[in-house]
Order: structure tokens, then C-alpha cells, then sequence
């Protein structure tokens, strides 16, 4: 019996493949499974080549798992567009259409053979049971519940929910072709018994949804009552899931004419008292920075989530990539702060959002949230998050004794000055872009102009002391390391315990806190740290290179990074440790650096 | 997220919305007359000034919201009106007051004008426009006469001048307006009317730039010029009148109000209270804002 099952599916547009994968993962999370559902697209806006990635397990599931257990392909030349994003290999079971006419013995899959391969007649089946060629994807759905005894009763259950308003024969039909695939399966065995185990939680007990919904959700819980910005993917649903829900909260959402407008009214709502938002991607992110330094110098909290995607400019808009730190960090103009924060899952994605808002209140400052395409938009079934668990900060206020004679910018030990909002009768002042005194006035000294710079930057030490935004697994005195960040961060944590079952000890680092750099964090991980590799998806290798302009970093530290798109997969991680523990053994392994 | 601001029972004068600040400006600058018709029309409309929210972008005219003693915030060049109306709908028992110069409204920021127009969300725009960048020492503006030769136009500007007037009755807003630092009193009573207009309300002023801005733009000049739209019989209602006199913009100077839509839409601010109100009503525990995503 399995205890996990990475399915990857592909087909033509028409073929409903996406949502076959949204059907089994949504069942799946019913019956008590954990899972993550990616999906990818070709180019086109409708139609062209799609594909799904399902991964269900019995334990929490961190990435979308590995080289495939099950390929479905509906016709070979959609499958084999999407690459190493459905990586076949040896143990994978391949499952085709026959009447593509391709023999098993000649699948197009070069360099490996698959464990099994099966030439399913889907378009056939669909059409004599279904009545429609559409029905495929339901013929499919049914033979993976046969093989894999994953989620037999909800999937039908939900098959026939989803097709409800179109009518009793309509859903017959569906159950038709579902049973087929059943039948099908029951008819010709698998070669190895591949049944998942049942999962070990019962019914009801996950939640299912994406990063930027979760992201959403957890603003409105942290107090979030403005949202203004403008639609680009991957970030678009966050704002859909708040013009929804915000406003049952008693907040809104603007959608602006552009970023800038949008990113401008939610500094506007947070000066007047508003705990606000913006999400965008990096083209929005480039023209949001202006405005991002104002929050900075007018001391207004403000969150701006970035899910990045595969950049420069348009780039790859529907692809992860983690090559938005720098612009997160450096985008400034001036000495202005900001803290970023990066979720690496949809399940603390959560506690990421809370976080970054909690900064922002804490410290009057603007707070960058570092998401990614994957995280974003794969759908992820785990257990609820426990709310209770999260304390949500409100700004410091004048007292009525500090309104008598209010000083908007009153240097303090912690930087922080209670901020008033409009409505407040005696905390008039002057919020400014420009340089100003303790009291809000212009000012052109050079003197004052420091001591607020300082200011600035002392309100935000506290950060880099707060280990809880850093993570740090496996054995605490191996003297290999890794680290990681963002959804890169869930495929490092499953290579670890990968390469710990063999026999390779390592330890990993998972800043969730990027910037300000936690200098003594990074320090004191390193000590007894002899090789490594920091993991990212950017050709630069930023992490690394943001680690080495403010770390000692130890030499036998390397950078394993490359261009997004396809995520790493846990094996390439482990392949790459391995290669480091040669170094660990005097074998001198050559210091690779990025590429330039 | 609104909250009711207190009634203060109190008579104002203009001086209460002065500032202990010593405006920059040049003397004589046309902006100094704004802002005394401003602190009139503000102790006309009697809102205490802790309930009024005052944003600018950046330029000589910008600087205005320090000098008053409202709630103020001086932002980024041209990005006045997106931050103005994220206040208004954060808190929309404000009086929100937006002003800046004619390259930071109808250059840098004019994207964002036809937005606030169509919201007719409920702020007051107020252009101090000297046809000249003045905080940036004399380059072309969107406002410059064609020809004009500036520090950036030495051998003439080849463009044609935007018409603000035109502009913004051409995107369909209800209250349009135009006024003169040379006729104080006119403009106040305009900037007060325009306060009280339920919905955006767009103020054109005639403010010289004696440094840099030409001698026939100065004050004396103007108030030679200036024509009333009321003396010429025109009826604010009327908006294809309306737009024919605006196209006059740069050759009369005109003085009053072009159109005032006698049956504005509902104002944003208006329609995001409704929607809160209506959908709030079931009042959701934040607490639980995940129970709905729970696979049953
Ligand atoms: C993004 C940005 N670009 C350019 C500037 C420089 N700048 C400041 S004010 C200004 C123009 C001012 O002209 P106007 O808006 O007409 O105001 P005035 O000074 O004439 O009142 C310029 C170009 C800036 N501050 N920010
Ligand atoms: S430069 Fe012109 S606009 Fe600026 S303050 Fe002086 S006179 Fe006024
Ligand atoms: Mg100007």
C-alpha cells in the first residue's frame, strides 16, 4: 500500500484534464487526505494544451512531489509539452490513450522505461458509456479511484454534485463513464499493487484551497479592511476572494486604474487609520516602489504582497520563479526599510500574511510579502488553521495626554511614535514624502534627516532577533546545510528527510524573515557547517548572493539555483547533497557559483 | 470602518485653518491667494479642521496643505487623487480636500483623473495651474501655450496645451469649475460650492507663477481679463454649453461654474457604505474566516 501518490495528467484544452485534477485532490481532502494540486497552461487564453500535477498523501505534503508515480496522457504531444514539469521515471506507470495508436513498447518518453505502461481506450469508453467524447476525463477519474483506491464514493458523489443543474440523464451518463474507468481498472490489474493506504485523519478534517485565497482570508483576519490594486496573475485572486468577502467585514476593495492608484489608496486608508493592502506581480511591483517609499517616510503600515512569477517584465506569467528578492529588499530609493516576509506553503501562508501585517502595525511601516506562482495558485488540502493560535496588532495611538501637545514623529527608545488618524481631534499633522521634524514640519537639515533616517531603521532591529520566522530542521550538528526559501523551501524540507533515509544527515535553514538579513541567525547556523547549498528558483542565485553581502558565508557553501518555471524536485536537491557530502570527504568539490 | 465624527458646535474663522508654517512661496506668488480663499470657503463650510484630510502631490502648489491646520498630507508627484480617495473610502464622514499644480493633475497624474471622475467619488480637486513647472524652476508644462520657450523648451514647445476644463467635462464629471487668484472672494465662493457638491468636484485656478510664469499671466493682467461665466448669462446646467465656453481655455479667462450636474450619479464613498452596510449585516467572526473552506 502507498502512502503517496503523485499523479500528473495532461491533455488538450476540451479534455478537462485541470479539473478532473480539481475534482480527485477536492475529494481526496474530504475523505480526510492530504494534497496539492498544481496546474499549468500553454500560451493560449482558451484551449491549447493543459495539465494537472495531484498529489495525495496520508502526511502533510510540503511540495507537488517528484518524478511521477501515475502519467496520464491524453495524446502524447500535450503531455510532452509541459517537459520536466511531468517528469516519467522508472517507477512510474504510464497510462495513454490508445487510440493514439502508439504501442506501448514506442511511448515517446526517451531515456528511461516506465515501470508499466497501459493503453487505455478513454475517448472510446467516454462515448459508449458517457455518450460523449467529453466524458473522458470522468472515465479517467474512475480509473484512477479503481487502481488507486483513492476517494471512490466522494469522487462519484462529486461528479454527480458538479453536474447536478444539467439534469438526471446528465448525471447518469457521468456515472456511467466513471464506472467504466472503474470497471477497467478492475479488468486489468496493475502489475504491482499500488492502493493508497486510507488516510489517517477521518472525513471533514482538511481545508482545501490556494495560497492566494488563503492569503486574502488571512488578511481579513488580521484586521485588513482596505484592498486597492489591479488585476495581474498569479496575485489577480486575491483581490477576487476580497471583493467578495471584505466587505461582509466591513471593509472594500478598490480596483484601481493602475497599480500605482491602487498601491496610492491603500497608503491613503492607512493614513486614515485603515489597516490596508495591495497584491500584485513584478511588473506591478516595479510600479508600486514609488509609493512603497512614501509608506517608508510618512511611517504608514501598509502590506504589499508580491506573488512573484518568471520575470524580467512580462516574462513567464503563469510560472514560479524566486527572482524578486532583490527588487523586494533593493527596490528603494533612499535608506527607505521594509521588512519581506516569504511563505513557503499555502498552509503558512496564513500565518505569513498575519505576520506581515502584525509588522507593519508594530513598526508603521510597509511590509513586503514574497509569495510565488506555486504557492499562489496550487491548491492545498491540510488541516485547519488553528486562529486562536495568532495575536493580531494594532497600531500604537496617541493617548488623550499625548493629543494635548502631539508630536507625530516623538523620537522614542523603539522608534515607534504613537500615529493619530484624520477624526482625531488634536492629532492634526502633516504626513509628508518629504524630510521632516518630530513634528511633521519640512525640513532641509542634513542633521534631522539622520536621526529620522535612524529612526527608520531602529524601529525594525527588533525582527532580526525573532527566531520564530526562522525554521531550522534535521540534525543541528550535521556539517551539511541547506538552505531554502519560498515553495523552493517545502522541496528541501522533503529532500532532507530523502537523503536522511539515506544515510546522508544535513540540516536546513528556512528564513521566512528575507530582509532585514538576521545576520546572527545565519551565523549560528553556520557554526560546524562545512558544505551546503542555498536552494532557489533564480538564475542569479539571490539568496545566496543577499547572504554573502551581509554573512560570512562558510566557502564550502554553494548556490544550487537556476530559472523558474518548472519547480526543483526533491530528487535534484538530494542529488546535489550528495555531490556535497564528496566535499565533506576532502574531496575538494569545486566552489560552483551562480552563472553569470 | 466609519466612524461618526463628532458635531463640534462652533463658528469658524478663516484664520483657524491657518497653520503655524511660513509658506515658501515666492512673494506675490498666485498660490498664497489660493490658499486665503481657501481658509474663507473652509470657515464657511464650519467642519472642525481635525475632520478634514487635505492631500497633495508635489510642486510649489502642493505645499498647500501644510499651511492649513487640517490633517494634511503632502504625498508623491501626481498621486494625489489615488491617495485622497483611499481615504475617503476608508473613512467617508471626512471632508477630503485634494489640490496640487497642473503638471503633477494633468501630466504626471492625469491617468488618474478620469477614475476619480467616473467613481464621482466625494473630494474636491483643486489645479493651481501656472501653465509652468514652478517647484522644478521653469520647465514646459502640460499647460504651456503652444511655442511657449522654457528651460526644457528653448526653441518653443511643439505641442498644443491640455485644456483641464475640457478635459474633465469630456470624462463626464458633475462639477467643474474655474477661478483666479485675482478675484479672492469669487474663488472662495466657488471652492465652497464645490465642497458642498455630493460628488467630485473639479476646481481649475488661474495661480501665476511670478518667477517664472509670463507677464501677461500675472495677476493685474488677469484681473483685466476675467470674465464671469454668470455676466454672460450661462446656465451651469447646461453642458454642452459648458464645453463650448471651456474651449475658450487659454484665450478667456472665464470665472465660475461651467457645469453642475443638477442629478449626479450616487458618490462611491455613498455606494461603499450601502455595500457594508448591506453585506455586513450577517456580521462574520473574523476568527473563522477559513470555516467555509473545510472539505466536507
Ligand atoms: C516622480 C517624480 N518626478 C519628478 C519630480 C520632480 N518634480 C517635482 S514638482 C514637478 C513639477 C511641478 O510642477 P506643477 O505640478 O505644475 O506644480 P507647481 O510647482 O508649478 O505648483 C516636478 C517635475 C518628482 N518630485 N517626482
Ligand atoms: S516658483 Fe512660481 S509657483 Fe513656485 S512659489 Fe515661486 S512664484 Fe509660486
Ligand atoms: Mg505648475
Amino acid at each position: 500500500m502507498l502512502d503517496n501518490l503523485v499523479i500528473g495528467m495532461a491533455g488538450s484544452g476540451g479534455d478537462g484534464i485541470v479539473s478532473a485534477g480539481e475534482t480527485l485532490v477536492a475529494a481526496a481532502a474530504t475523505e480526510g487526505y492530504y494534497g496539492i494540486m498544481t496546474k499549468s497552461f500553454g500560451s493560449q487564453i482558451r484551449g491549447g494544451e493543459s495539465s494537472c500535477r495531484v498529489r495525495i498523501s496520508s502526511g502533510p505534503v510540503l511540495n507537488p512531489g517528484g518524478t511521477l508515480d501515475v502519467a496520464v496522457a491524453l495524446n502524447w504531444p500535450d503531455f510532452l509539452k509541459f517537459g520536466a514539469e511531468l517528469p516519467v521515471g522508472g517507477n512510474t506507470v504510464v497510462i495513454y490513450e490508445a487510440k493514439s495508436g502508439v504501442t506501448a513498447d514506442k511511448i515517446p518518453i526517451v531515456g528511461v522505461t516506465p515501470a508499466e505502461v497501459v493503453a487505455v481506450p478513454f475517448g472510446e469508453l467516454a462515448k459508449k458509456m458517457g455518450g460523449t467524447d467529453k466524458a473522458k476525463n470522468t472515465v479517467v477519474l474512475g480509473l484512477l479511484a479503481g487502481w488507486f483506491d483513492v476517494a471512490r464514493e466522494t469522487l462519484i458523489k462529486n461528479v454527480a454534485k458538479k453536474l447536478a443543474k444539467k439534469g438526471p440523464e446528465v448525471v447518469a451518463a457521468a456515472e456511467r463513464a466513471f464506472n467504466a474507468g472503474v470497471a477497467y481498472a478492475a479488468e486489468h490489474p496493475l502489475k504491482s499493487d499500488m492502493r493508497m493506504a486510507p488516510p489517517k485523519d477521518g472525513r471533514g478534517t482538511k481545508i482545501l484551497t490556494d495560497g492566494n485565497d488563503m492569503c486574502a482570508a488571512a488578511a481579513i483576519f488580521a484586521g485588513c479592511r482596505f484592498f486597492g490594486g489591479y488585476p495581474i496573475t498569479p496575485s489577480t485572486e486575491v483581490m477576487q476572494y476580497l471583493s467578495r468577502e471584505i466587505w461582509k467585514y466591513g471593509g472594500a476593495v478598490l480596483q484601481a486604474e493602475d497599480e500605482i492608484a491602487g498601491v496610492g489608496a491603500a497608503v491613503g486608508a492607512s493614513f486614515a487609520g485603515v489597516k490596508s493592502m495591495t497584491a500584485t506581480s513584478g511588473p506591478g511591483m516595479s510600479l508600486k516602489t514609488e509609493m512603497i517609499g512614501l509608506a517608508s517616510i510618512a511611517e504608514l503600515p501598509l502590506v504589499v504582497v508580491n506573488v512573484q512569477r518568471g520575470g524580467p517584465s512580462t516574462g513567464m506569467p503563469t510560472k514560479p520563479e524566486q527572482a524578486d528578492l532583490f527588487q523586494a529588499c533593493f527596490s528603494a530609493h533612499g535608506d527607505g526599510p521594509r521588512p519581506v516576509l516569504a511563505p513557503t506553503t499555502v498552509a503558512d501562508t496564513f500565518g505569513m500574511t498575519v505576520e506581515a501585517f502584525n509588522i507593519a502595525e508594530e513598526y508603521q511601516t510597509p511590509v513586503i510579502l514574497l509569495s510565488d506562482q506555486e504557492i499562489g495558485q496550487r491548491k492545498e488540502a491540510c488541516t485547519p488553521v488553528d486562529t486562536a493560535k495568532y495575536k493580531v496588532v494594532e497600531r500604537l495611538r496617541p493617548t488623550p495626554a499625548e493629543l494635548e501637545d502631539y508630536t507625530r514623529f516623538r523620537f522614542t527608545d523603539t522608534g515607534v511614535s504613537p500615529v493619530s488618524q484624520p477624526g482625531m481631534l488634536g492629532g492634526n499633522y502633516l504626513a509628508a514624502g518629504i524630510e521632516h521634524n518630530e513634528k511633521g514640519d519640512p525640513t532641509a537639515s542634513g542633521a534631522m534627516h539622520g536621526k529620522m533616517n535612524d529612526k527608520r531603521h531602529k524601529k525594525l532591529v527588533p525582527l532580526v532577533h525573532r527566531r520564530d520566522l526562522f525554521h531550522v530542521e534535521g540534525d543541528p550538528a550535521a556539517p551539511l546545510a541547506l538552505i531554502s526559501w519560498g515553495s523552493t523551501a517545502g522541496v528541501c524540507r522533503e529532500a532532507l528527510a530523502i537523503a536522511r533515509r539515506r544515510g546522508i544527515s544535513a540540516k536546513l535553514l528556512v528564513p521566512y524573515l528575507l530582509f532585514p538579513v538576521a545576520e546572527e541567525v545565519y551565523h549560528e547556523f553556520f557554526i560546524g557547517v562545512k558544505a551546503g547549498l542555498v536552494v532557489e528558483l533564480s538564475h542569479q542565485g539571490q539568496l545566496y548572493r543577499l547572504l554573502r553581502m551581509y554573512v560570512d558565508v562558510p566557502r564550502g557553501i554553494r548556490s544550487m539555483c537556476r530559472s523558474g518555471a518548472a519547480p526543483y524536485l526533491p530528487e535534484d536537491v538530494v542529488r546535489e547533497l550528495r555531490a556535497a557530502t564528496l566535499g565533506l570527504q576532502g574531496e575538494t568539490a569545486e566552489t560552483r557559483q551562480p552563472q553569470e | 470602518m466609519s466612524n461618526a465624527l463628532p458635531v463640534v458646535d462652533k463658528k469658524f474663522e478663516p484664520k483657524d485653518f491657518k497653520s503655524d508654517l511660513k509658506p515658501i512661496w515666492c512673494p506675490g506668488c498666485g498660490d498664497f491667494g489660493v490658499l486665503q480663499s481657501l481658509y474663507r470657503a473652509l470657515a464657511a463650510i464650519g467642519r472642525p479642521a481635525h475632520e478634514i484630510a487635505f492631500v497633495s502631490g508635489i510642486g510649489c502648489s502642493s505645499r498647500i496643505p501644510g499651511y492649513t491646520t487640517a490633517y494634511g498630507f503632502n504625498t508623491v508627484h501626481g498621486r494625489a487623487l489615488p491617495i485622497a480617495q483611499g481615504i475617503k473610502i476608508a473613512n467617508p464622514s471626512l471632508l477630503v480636500l485634494c489640490a496640487g499644480g497642473d503638471g503633477d493633475g494633468f501630466s504626471i497624474g492625469g491617468g488618474h483623473v478620469a477614475h476619480a471622475v467616473r467613481r464621482n467619488i466625494d473630494l474636491t480637486y483643486i489645479v493651481m495651474d501656472n501653465q509652468i513647472y514652478g517647484l522644478t524652476k521653469g520647465q514646459l508644462s502640460p499647460t504651456s501655450p503652444r511655442g511657449l520657450k522654457t528651460v526644457t523648451s528653448s526653441l518653443g514647445s511643439l505641442e498644443d496645451p491640455v485644456n483641464p476644463l475640457l478635459y474633465v467635462l469630456g470624462y463626464g464629471a458633475s462639477f467643474v469649475a474655474q477661478g483666479t487668484a485675482a478675484d479672492l472672494p469669487g474663488l472662495a465662493a466657488i471652492i465652497e460650492e464645490g465642497i458642498r457638491f455630493p460628488g467630485f468636484a473639479f476646481i481649475n485656478v488661474q495661480s501665476p507663477c511670478v518667477t517664472y510664469g509670463e507677464d501677461e499671466w500675472q495677476i493685474k493682467e488677469q484681473r483685466a481679463r476675467m470674465k464671469s461665466l454668470e455676466s454672460l448669462g450661462h446656465d451651469p446646467k447646461d453642458q454642452l454649453h459648458a464645453m463650448d465656453l471651456a474651449r475658450a481655455y487659454g484665450k478667456e479667462l472665464y470665472t465660475g461654474v461651467f457645469y453642475r450636474n443638477p442629478a449626479p450619479s450616487p458618490t462611491y464613498d455613498q455606494l461603499v457604505l450601502e455595500r457594508q452596510k448591506e453585506k455586513g449585516a450577517s456580521a462574520p467572526d473574523p476568527a473563522r474566516v477559513l470555516d467555509s473552506l473545510i472539505q466536507r
